[in-house]
């Protein structure tokens, strides 16, 4: 029975050491159940119907999924214990660890000892832990973080003012990239080893090997140097009245490099991943019902693999979406992009921990609500997390 | 007319590892008339799936077929892509193994069958209302409710899958039918139900079915004529009846009896074999015991005591009940079944929760396993019995108040008496192939409860002589093999070499030949069989299958729904059902094989 | 066949056939052969650093009369920098540095991803909930952002950066673990083991490690080239060993002098590309022994 051809017979391949085990099918959390036992889930049905008419009636009726709220519920708390470690982390990383943060800014700039002393007495850092934490605590639910300490202006206040254009850079190339990442790994898969395939995973293996800042640089160099396309940097240029259509075009053309920068690096992964993914589902046994219905293969494609394959990479998309805050930060520092990863970049060279630690804390708390979010999109999409 | 030709079809398959070029189905030449039904048999590699492909052309594009293929006179080497499309599903429509992955599990069953209306929109269903009202309409044919129509595939058992699956091939008004395994996974009586759908919509509708499956009784009891496929051919084809009750090739032969007919004297604790050292001395094995009690006066059985002329030159009747005195009495060199009891359960409940809900899985099971004795517990899947084999060898946490004794003793929870206790108590898993791991070789498997049990003795000595055993012979030539050069009888008896290896007093089988194909079936079974004989070894065998306790069990325990519904020696039980669910068990057995002791 | 074989030599016989089974399918994939290739000679450039440059090339008191920011000619093969060193020179040197970052902060990701990874597998119950936690905790965690807090804190050195890549870069590691845990875990031969009278140890060295090997060797060699551009990441910010060369290092460099806008194009383009193909490199191995470690993977 070893000498089957594929998909001659069911797969009885009991060679075959592990199908399907880099991406679970399920959504980032779900198990399969492991509970008690194994042999116990599939025993586990409850059965109606009296054994004397059985005929007529349904014995092996499945039980019903748990509801929205349950899913929810648990998701959310999911996401609170997250956030909470983050402002955990948040705390230690910059009390705890070995190198005090003023100790380290007292050895890169020359101070006197009541400098250091008011420093101290500036971060709370001569408090007990406790008290700063939970001074921290009720700052972070405040809206207070702390004082910038190169910029002179409470963290939180400099962090809503370059929000904005992050969202701006971060959404467009995320949108894009997402759109075209999913279309062309689908295409790539269909039309497996064409030369459409092969141009394109090529071209995304080389664009997934090469660092963010580095291609933002070339293109800096090549549209903003040398072609003097585009411009250099910035986001809008010097005397351009905000609000009028001159404007948005102006910002349009800022914002051109970082996106294409931003797009050619993040597409990459979704490329291969959806591709992957939809290369899994080709086999799959309801594609030849489809089929045998009398479906043409643009309609296989579309109506069915399509649509199975997306579950996986969604939840990928989402769990990578942490890798556009790393090319947020490196981008916008190329382009002088003025937004929360240039405020980064800035807080670093500073250093200025209160700051890094405010970034750090609002980057991370977006993630986490942007996978809780992914979370209840995946229960949408995928009809047996509800059953979960 | 013939609705179905095959000629001279021959599948080949390239593939571009180093076997070549492989014929999946070779010379074939087949012919279905309207309205007729005919069912292909074979065992997995036999080529049958790859035939019924070829009939809508599914193939896989590294198939290439010669011959020629014809349905309701086209011939489909000669349609073009658009006129093969009309012509799947609208004409010739199939039903996949639903209980596995044949549905798409992200659109709702209702949708995919509106797809197939939508794809062949006819005079009946020109509209969408009309569209939706013929798909509520299947789906009654089909005994399910109009709600299933929002339902996933997920949310679906396996037999209410199967049903959808049948509901969307009939939705087109095709004149042909393909059925693919379409019972395989499903339980006796769910099989049963979905195979008295299927009958009763074909023939009302005066359909041709062409149907595959591995399993003779279920195509005897659908189709009218059966062909036997074996390495791609058609070894014989006839009438079902004549193919099952008299075959000509000892092939079918082997098929067909390797399901044995319950009340068959002649398969009463003697399984099919071909190995000739056992065949006698399995026959020998009733003369020690006593004659069965066999007062059957009601239930399936009942013409079977009148019918079996076989009885009396096998004389294989079972120790039922056996005396006192039968332990002693057998002499030293055959054992069978005592008083002694040696594993023991009272009271037992098992519950646990399962993605939130709470399950009771046993309830209030009493049991005990004297020495010698092997005892089957039947049962669904889902009855529990699993979990009841798993709380008996303390893999699995019992309520409180549930009581296991081993000897006497009651059963300790701690680790180091548990690895003790598994000494004693072995257990053989659903599936050979993936209770091995393919990474170790056959000697590292057997040889992995030894060193788990910290083993002192020749270590190679005992792996030699499990596996020799178990008819491993000679033992030294598998040492080195890994799993995936064995087939699937052979993993079967490494597992069991490695619970030999630690010389049990009790082994606990799940499903032992569940996942093997019906010609190895026998082998293992008398294996069983042949063990305790020689070993005195004491067995729970946890099956579906009533035929496999005909075939070994001195007693049996029929499971329904946690509980013991009924249990006692095998021809009571089974000839004489006492409680409702026995009977119903029996009575989804496919009837071919009861018809075969009538006649 | 084999009468006299100890148990000892019945397992080894058997890892050098599949060895060999292993070694055969990956000269069948001409990218992983290919970058299998180019990894051994930027390894022995990098190991023989001294040997091709002297260490003296790159002090840069020792550099006055050579000439500052010559674009790249016979004489100076990949043009000079700020302070008139050969680039090549420092691209040499630079080898070093970037792939020993890359190779242990690699080796510290793939232990804590694996330990994580096998230990949420394996256990139910609240350990195994805790972990899991942990893990999806690291998961969604912006690594390069951690990274960034780590080596801000720390003092400045190599060893912060390996610290900082190595502790933000387990998470994918312990995510492929774990479902490669969890597949083998719902294997019979688990159970088998069980029955068998197996505690947690015997299972996770006998089972689940052998298991699970083959994907993280996999996964190792695709890190290294995260880590190489996490590492030229970091350096890029700031936040590198200025006294030691590294590719990044070199391109923070680069950056500071504004080499983008001044025209000085080799300053960029050598060592970004450098790191481009190394990291391509690794990819292309690491997708070789991903695919064979993964059968279902083979159809990419």
């Amino acid at each position: 029975m070893s000498a089957n051809p594929p998909s001659a017979e069911p797969p009885v391949d009991p060679h075959v050491d592990d199908p399907a085990v880099a991406e679970p099918r399920t959504a980032a959390g779900e198990d399969p159940t492991r509970g008690p036992a194994l042999g116990a889930p599939q025993d586990s049905a409850p059965r109606n119907g009296a054994p004397q008419d059985i005929a007529s009636q349904d014995i092996d009726e499945p039980p019903a999924g748990t509801s929205f709220l349950a899913y929810f519920g648990r998701k959310l708390g999911g996401a609170a214990i997250s956030m909470l470690m983050v402002i955990l982390l948040g705390f230690f990383a910059f009390r705890i660890l070995p190198g005090d943060p003023v100790a380290k800014i007292a050895r890169e700039r020359p101070m006197t000892a009541e400098q250091v002393a008011a420093l101290r007495a500036e971060y709370g850092l001569d408090q007990p832990l406790l008290v700063q934490f939970w001074d921290y605590l009720t700052g972070i639910f405040t809206g207070d973080m702390g004082e910038s300490y190169v910029y002179q202006q409470s963290v939180s206040s400099l962090i809503a003012q370059y929000a904005w254009p992050t969202l701006l850079l971060t959404g467009t190339a995320a949108i894009i990239a997402i759109v075209l990442g999913l279309w062309m790994g689908q295409l790539a898969a269909w039309k497996r080893n064409s030369l459409f395939d092969k141009a394109t995973t090529g071209t995304s293996l080389i664009l997934w090997s090469v660092p963010t800042f580095w291609l933002a640089l070339i293109l800096l160099m090549v549209f903003g140097g040398t072609l003097q396309w585009l411009p250099t940097g910035g986001m809008v240029s010097p005397g351009v009245e905000p609000g009028t259509f001159a404007y948005v075009i102006d910002v349009a053309e800022h914002l051109i490099l970082p996106v294409i920068t931003m797009v050619a690096v993040i597409y990459a992964q979704y490329l291969l991943v959806m591709r992957a993914s939809l290369l899994e589902e080709m086999s799959a046994d309801y594609l030849t019902t489809a089929r045998a219905k009398g479906l043409n293969e643009d309609g296989v494609r579309r109506k069915h693999a399509v649509p199975n394959a997306l579950l996986p990479t969604v939840t990928l998309v989402f769990m990578h979406i942490g890798g556009l805050i790393a090319g947020a930060v490196t981008v916008e520092t190329v382009f002088s992009w003025p937004g929360l990863g240039k405020l980064t970049y800035e807080a670093i060279s500073g250093p200025d921990l209160p700051l890094l630690q405010g970034t750090f804390v609002v980057f991370s708390a977006a993630i986490i609500v942007m996978n809780l979010i992914a979370d209840l999109l995946y229960r949408q999409l995928d009809p047996r997390v509800r059953r979960a | 007319m013939q609705e179905i030709v095959f000629d001279d079809v021959t599948i080949r398959y390239s593939s571009n590892t180093r076997r070549g070029e492989i014929a999946a189905v070779r010379g074939v030449s087949l012919t279905v008339p309207a309205g007729g039904t005919l069912g292909i048999a074979g065992e997995s590699g036999s080529g049958k799936s790859t035939l019924i492909l070829s009939l809508l052309r599914l193939l896989p594009s590294n198939a290439t077929l010669t011959g020629t293929v014809l349905v309701g006179g086209r011939d489909l080497g000669e349609l073009n892509f658009g006129e093969l499309r009309a012509l799947r599903w609208s004409d010739a429509s199939i039903v996949f193994q639903g209980a596995l992955h044949s549905l798409n599990p992200v659109r709702t069953v209702g949708r995919q069958i509106l797809e197939a209306l939508e794809l062949h929109v006819k005079d009946g269903w020109r509209t969408k209302e009309e569209r939706t009202a013929r798909m509520h309409e299947l789906l009654a044919q089909v005994d399910l409710s109009a709600d299933k129509a929002k339902a996933y595939p997920h949310e679906l058992s396996g037999g209410q899958k199967q049903r959808v699956m049948i509901a969307m091939a009939l939705a087109c008004e095709p004149h042909v039918i393909i059925a693919d395994e379409p019972t395989t996974a499903l339980d006796v009586i769910v099989q049963r139900q979905v195979l008295q759908v299927l009958q009763r919509l074909v023939a009302d509708r005066g359909i041709t079915l062409l149907m595959i499956s591995h399993d003779l009784s279920v195509l005897a009891e659908v189709c009218e004529r059966l062909a036997i496929m074996k390495d791609g051919e058609i070894v014989e084809i006839g009438d079902s009846a004549v193919v099952c009750a008299d075959p000509e090739e000892a092939y079918t032969r082997q098929l067909a009896e390797a399901f044995p007919t319950i009340g068959d004297r002649h398969s009463r604790l003697n399984p099919v074999t071909r190995n000739p050292a056992r065949i006698a001395p399995a026959a020998g094995t009733g003369t020690a015991g006593a004659e069965a009690s066999a007062g059957a006066g009601s239930g399936a059985g009942a013409g079977a005591e009148a019918g079996t002329g076989a009885e009396a030159d096998t004389g294989s009747a079972a120790e039922v009940g056996a005396s006192p005195g039968t332990a002693a009495g057998a002499g030293a060199a055959e054992f069978t079944m005592t008083d002694e009891v040696v594993l023991e359960a009272k009271n037992l409940n098992v519950s646990f929760s399962a993605r939130g809900r709470h399950v009771r899985a046993v309830r209030d099971v009493d049991l005990a396993l004297h020495r010698g004795e092997i005892l089957a517990v039947v049962g669904q899947s889902g009855c529990g019995k699993t979990t009841l084999a798993r709380s008996l060898l303390g893999l699995q946490e019992t309520d409180p108040g549930s009581e296991i004794r081993f000897r006497g003793k009651p059963l300790s929870r701690r680790p180091k008496d548990l690895r003790a206790f598994r000494k004693e108590v072995q257990m053989i898993l659903q599936d050979p192939s993936g209770s091995l791991n393919p990474k170790l070789s056959v000697y590292e498997s057997v040889a992995e409860g030894l060193r788990v049990q910290h083993f002192t003795g020749d270590e190679r000595a005992r792996v030699i002589e499990a596996l020799t055993n178990t008819e491993m012979t000679p033992a030294e030539d598998y040492l080195e093999s890994i799993p995936q050069e064995l087939s699937g009888g052979q993993r079967q008896r490494v597992v069991i070499a490695g619970a030999l290896a630690l010389d049990p007093e009790v082994l606990i089988a799940d499903e032992p030949v569940a996942s093997l194909d019906a010609s190895v079936r026998g082998e293992i079974l008398s294996l069983i069989l042949e063990l305790r004989r020689r070993l005195g070894l004491t067995a729970l065998v946890i099956t579906h299958d009533l035929g496999l306790a005909w075939n070994i069990a001195d007693t049996v325990a029929v499971m329904y729904e946690g509980r013991i519904v009924e249990r006692g020696p095998v021809e009571d039980v089974l000839l004489d059902p006492q409680h409702e669910y026995t009977r119903t068990l029996l009575g989804a057995v496919p009837s071919f094989r009861l018809d075969r002791v009538s006649e | 066949m084999s009468t006299v074989l100890s148990p000892r030599a019945v397992a080894f016989n058997r890892r050098k056939a599949a060895a060999g089974r292993a070694w055969k399918m990956f000269l069948q994939d001409p990218a992983g052969v290919f970058g299998a290739v180019v990894l051994v000679i930027v390894s022995l450039i990098a190991i023989l650093a001294p040997v091709i440059a002297d260490r003296s090339m790159l002090d840069v008191t020792q550099q006055l009369d050579q000439p500052r920011y010559a674009p790249p000619s016979a004489e100076h093969l990949l043009g000079t920098d700020n302070y008139g060193r050969e680039l090549w020179v420092r691209m040499v040197w630079g080898a070093r540095v970037s792939l020993l970052v890359g190779l242990a902060a690699t080796a510290m990701s793939m232990i804590i991803g694996t330990i994580m990874g096998m230990a949420a597998g394996h256990f139910t119950g609240f350990l195994g909930g805790l972990i899991m936690r942990i893990i999806d905790f690291f998961l969604v965690l912006p690594s390069l952002l951690l990274a960034i807090v780590l080596s801000s804190v720390l003092d400045r050195g190599v060893w912060t950066i390996v610290l900082a890549i190595g502790i933000t870069s387990w998470a994918g590691t312990a995510r492929v673990v774990r479902a490669q845990t969890l597949s083998a875990e719902s294997r019979l031969y688990i159970e088998r083991a069980r029955v068998l009278g197996a505690g947690h140890w015997h299972i996770i060295v006998k089972h689940l490690f052998p298991a699970v090997l083959p994907l993280v060797m996999a996964n190792t060699t695709l890190t290294v080239g995260t880590a190489i551009i996490a590492e030229s990441t970091l350096a890029f910010l700031g936040l590198g060993d200025t006294t030691q060369q590294s590719w990044g290092t070199i391109l923070k460099n680069a950056m500071d002098v504004s080499a983008a806008t001044s025209g000085y194009w080799w300053y960029i383009l050598t060592p970004g590309v450098a790191i481009v193909i190394v990291v391509l490199a690794f990819t292309l191995v690491g997708r070789a022994f991903e695919s064979i470690a993964n059968p279902t993977l083979r159809s990419r």
